[in-house]
């Protein structure tokens, strides 16, 4: 099995329940702005930072048009294909609201994933820490670093 | 919000670029797209109408490396630049870390950068963001076109840049100015998260 590789190390071993029990194939525990706390199945970080902004844009966008028609807010959406089925879905957690994307073959089914995914959300609001005290991030002199990468991304 | 993760030392930060519609939010993106080495960029994602105008956003993950020793990642994002697509402007500006606001230097473009400038603070304020708080730059684009047409990086400083943020004129098809509107936009960012932490 691919591993699963966690931003905050709190969401890793329900998230490695979740796959296992779900069989899902790719798994994203993202914020609602898209920046990715946990993933399953995904090989290059930038694919997986591709996929949390649509699916971060795909719940906002559902959202607005729930609010529009006066429903609040949709619990989960699933879109199924012939192959790959797609569930999203929002979880509220005393980190604040979190958003998970599944994507799933034809050896789990939707029925699995929503079964295994309310597990999922219990577990993670029982091992969220709450939110931590600022630490220090980076040095203040950051800028040599900063224009090293930044010349050899753009070749100069 | 950038997201720092401690355990494995990254840090991602969401950069949005800003501007009236056609002011060239997209070929900034497109230029650094067909510049970055494979291995350190992702595929550009556009959700475009069928005629290329962007829907709902561009989006380009871009590997920058090690700084200060965290792997550092850097997700830039349009907005739509078209006044009918608001709401999805909101929804993208959610999170930002710093803002490149691309504007048309052409003369008769400035009504509608002035609108996007106001509609800018307005959707930050709205998301309780402070427009003074958020890293800015301005970009003055298309300043490759004839002078008659176009206004000066000076008067569209006058015009435009009321906080005295880094400005950069700009020919983003040809890339004149798009690195160094990256590089300042980079170091703004960086420097607010090692203000806001220091180490």
């Amino acid at each position: 099995m691919k591993r699963v590789r966690a931003v905050e190390p709190w969401i890793e071993d329900p998230l490695v329940r979740f796959v296992t029990e779900a069989g899902a194939r790719l798994t994203l525990i993202m914020t609602p702005a898209g920046q990715v706390l946990a993933q399953h199945g995904f090989t290059r970080a930038v694919d997986v930072m591709a996929a949390a902004a649509l699916g971060a844009a795909i719940v906002s966008s559902t959202r607005e048009i729930a609010t529009t028609i006066g429903e609040g807010a949709f619990k989960a959406l699933n879109h199924q294909g012939i192959h790959h089925g797609i569930f999203l879905a929002e979880m509220s957690t005393p980190r604040g609201p979190l958003l998970a994307l599944v994507v799933y073959g034809s050896e789990s089914s939707v029925g699995l994933v929503q079964l295994f995914y309310e597990d999922l959300v219990q577990e993670l609001v029982a091992a969220c820490p709450g939110e931590e005290p600022a630490r220090p991030v980076i040095a203040a002199d950051f800028e040599r670093d900063l224009h090293k990468s930044l010349a050899s991304l753009f070749g100069r | 919000m950038s997201l720092v993760n401690f355990t494995t030392r990254e840090i991602t930060c969401k950069i949005v670029y800003y501007g009236p519609g056609r002011s060239g939010k997209t070929t900034n993106l497109q230029y650094i797209y067909g510049c970055v080495p494979e291995s350190r960029r992702g595929k550009m994602v556009s959700l475009a109408t069928r005629t290329d105008r962007t829907l709902f956003f561009d989006f380009l993950p871009l590997e920058l490396g090690s700084i200060s020793g965290f792997t550092t990642r850097f997700q830039l994002y349009t907005v739509p630049g078209q006044v009918y697509y608001n709401a999805t402007r909101k929804l993208v500006l959610q999170g930002a870390d710093g803002v490149v606001f691309v504007a048309d230097s052409q003369a008769r473009q400035l009504d509608e950068n002035l609108a996007s400038l106001q509609n800018l603070q307005f959707n930050l304020l709205e998301q309780g963001v402070d427009v003074r708080t958020m890293p800015t730059v301005l970009q003055y684009n298309k300043q490759d076109l004839p002078a008659d047409l176009i206004l000066s990086p000076s008067a569209l400083d006058a015009a435009l840049n009321f906080r005295d943020d880094p400005s950069y004129p700009a020919d983003a098809l040809t890339g004149v100015g798009v690195f160094e509107t990256l590089k300042s936009i980079s170091e703004l960012v960086l420097k607010k998260l090692s203000q806001e932490s220091p180490a």
